[in-house]
């Protein structure tokens, strides 16, 4: 029951914080310079007949602004696009009428998900035992290569490490795995490793931390007066009891993750949601643009929630 | 007789010495024992001193193409090489370096501002003002500073003012949110107790126990703050959302030159080898900072 209204309360913050964010970056692209009408192909198409008819012009130009809701009062705009979010109804995309922005997205959203669940995975498998590791052979030269190479991973943005791959993949060992596109696992290998480097650094230092906290506890003390062997205490004891609160680090290095697709896939060329993301601010699109901010945030929000979740089902010592 | 007023002078001499070791000279001492953070440390000062010196250094104009010497490899007269219009490769990346540190500083210096105002006022304050200024840092800690910048950047356009404004206001919510604890950890703390108890002026309090012990955490936040703030510039760039071309800067850079890796190399090799480089020493930096004044990083 507990659980219930906890998640509830979220769910209702969550909503709320969505709401803002809609409501603001709308609000903003409202007013930014340029806007739709200025930016647009068919701006630029109707742009001689302003010379030659103008009364035409602002005849056809009135017509559009109606037909996208732009000539509305901001407010009734904003409840528009609220509405339209949180049924899930898209509506179409401006800069391609035709083009339903669910379909768009049926086919987008998925490849940068698997990126992120992709890296997110391969970070905690490569960093857990780097960390341990560390943390077993602490303040020796492998625990100072090792923090000093996830410190490196973690300072250097996944978008330099995504040209030196294309650079070292496309130039110096070619035909190995491909740099652009996607479709196979092959196209997956290369991106996903840019993503995960940062994490793993975070990850492998975080659970270097909690081990060594873990490791000085009494319980443990207690295990090796019993008489509990090396190994089983370390793992059993030990890094079982750490591995959940890395499960706290997970929730923000989704987030980090999520952001850095946008740039690895424009990198790799990867249709993600990152180009369509591009697409729609570069050319203020606003349905486009607002649908990507909803979906990127309650993509984050919801990991969040379902992190904490998992985290007091793990660990009794939490309470919701 | 001589000799105990000799001991008195030594003593003298030790209690004076020591002294002099004021928090931050400790700090220093602690910093100087990690050597990578001191090579990042030298790796930052030539960082700044090429933003500071650059257009005099720079041996070509940024913006002036050479068409006779397009996508050429380093030579004697550039020795970085030049891009697929020309430009020195050299000059670029110091005038990248100059709007990277600009961009970076104000944003960071904007953030910070915005930060320990909240803060202070949280902190200080309590009650309702507290409790709306912790609900906003929640907020802001949702969803990534990107985002905001992105948007932002749409609002406010691609100069100078607008990213430093567009990176700098969402950045606050950490600063706030380690000042306020800072605020409520010293009020609350027992040295101010003790301090106060001894009759200490609030005035030497603030000066004497808390500034000290402010100065490090800031330092140290802060080392953290400019190479996130120098990612967000370059990811900006990537989206096509940063500094508007022809002003160089990496994110520029870098996104052309995964544009035709395969026939020009070394487009990428300086530019990204340097961005790589100039990040991971600010993250020593920081690091060493870290563990030289931070109060658990005695280890």
């Amino acid at each position: 029951m507990a659980v219930a209204r906890f998640i509830a309360k979220r769910l209702v913050q969550i909503i709320i914080t969505l709401i803002l964010v809609i409501s603001a970056s709308y609000i903003m692209m409202y007013y930014s310079p340029g806007g739709f009408m200025n930016s647009s192909i068919m701006a630029t198409a109707l742009a001689p007949l302003q010379g030659q008819n103008p009364v035409l012009y602002h005849q056809v130009m009135d017509q559009f602004e109606s037909r996208y809701g732009l000539n509305l009062p901001l407010w009734q705009q904003i409840l528009k696009y609220l509405w339209h979010e949180f049924s899930f109804d898209f509506g179409n995309s401006m800069q391609n009428p035709s083009l339903h922005i669910s379909a768009q997205l049926k086919q987008t959203l998925p490849v940068s998900a698997l990126l992120a669940f992709g890296s997110v995975v391969l970070s905690v498998v490569i960093g857990v035992p780097l960390g341990i590791i560390a943390a077993l052979k602490r303040n020796t030269w492998i625990d100072y290569v090792v923090s000093t190479v996830s410190l490196a991973g973690q300072a250097i943005p996944a978008f330099v490490l995504a040209v030196i791959m294309v650079l070292l993949f496309g130039v110096v060992f070619q035909g190995i795995l491909p740099v652009t596109g996607w479709g196979s696992w092959k196209e997956m290998v290369l991106p996903v490793i840019c993503l995960a480097a940062g994490n793993v650094g975070v990850v492998a230092r975080y659970m270097r931390g909690s081990l060594i906290e873990t490791l000085r506890q009494d319980y443990i003390r207690t295990a090796k007066a019993k008489g509990v062997k090396y190994w089983p205490l370390v793992f059993k004891h030990g890094v079982k009891n750490s591995l959940t609160a890395m499960i706290t680090v997970i929730g923000p290095q989704f987030a980090f993750t999520v952001m850095g697709t946008i740039w690895v896939e424009q990198i790799f060329a990867i249709p993600g949601l990152g180009q369509v993301m591009q697409s729609a601010f570069t050319s203020f699109d606003y349905p486009l643009a607002i649908t990507s901010v909803f979906l990127l945030g309650s993509m984050i929000m919801l990991m969040n929630l379902l992190v904490d979740i998992v985290y007091a089902l793990i660990d009794p010592r939490v309470k919701l | 007789m001589a000799s105990t007023a000799a001991a008195a002078r030594t003593e003298l001499a030790v209690k004076k010495k020591s002294k002099n070791r004021s928090p931050l000279y400790q700090g220093w001492k602690r910093f100087k024992r990690h050597r990578l953070a001191v090579i990042g440390l030298v790796w930052v000062s030539l960082f700044f001193i090429a933003g500071v010196i650059g257009p005099w250094v720079a041996p070509y104009d940024y913006r002036v193409g050479d068409f006779l010497a397009i996508n050429q490899g380093p030579s004697l007269k550039h020795i970085f090489g030049t891009d697929n219009v020309g430009h020195d490769m050299f000059s670029q990346i110091l005038y990248s370096v100059r709007s990277a540190l600009i961009i970076a500083l104000g944003a960071t210096l904007v953030s910070f501002v915005i930060g320990i105002v909240l803060g202070l006022w949280a902190g200080l304050r309590g009650g309702i003002a507290d409790v709306i200024i912790m609900r906003a840092v929640d907020f802001m800690m949702t969803l990534p500073g990107f985002l905001f910048a992105l948007i932002l950047v749409i609002l406010l356009g691609r100069g100078y003012w607008s990213l430093i404004l567009a990176i700098g206001i969402p950045g606050w919510a950490g600063y706030a949110r380690l000042v306020r604890s800072l605020v409520l950890g010293m009020r609350n703390g027992e040295m101010v107790e003790a301090a106060t108890a001894l009759g200490a002026s609030q005035a030497h309090i603030a000066r004497r126990y808390m500034l000290p012990n402010v100065v490090g955490s800031m330092g140290v936040a802060l080392a953290f703050g400019i190479p996130g703030d120098l990612v967000q510039i370059a990811g900006l760039s990537i989206f096509g959302m940063g500094l508007q071309p022809p002003i160089p800067s990496f994110g520029n850079m870098i996104a052309q030159a995964s544009d035709n890796i395969l026939g020009f190399p070394w487009l990428l090799y300086f530019p990204a080898g340097i961005f790589a480089l100039t990040l991971l020493s600010f993250l020593f930096v920081a690091d060493g900072l870290q563990e030289a004044f931070s109060p658990k990083g005695g280890n």
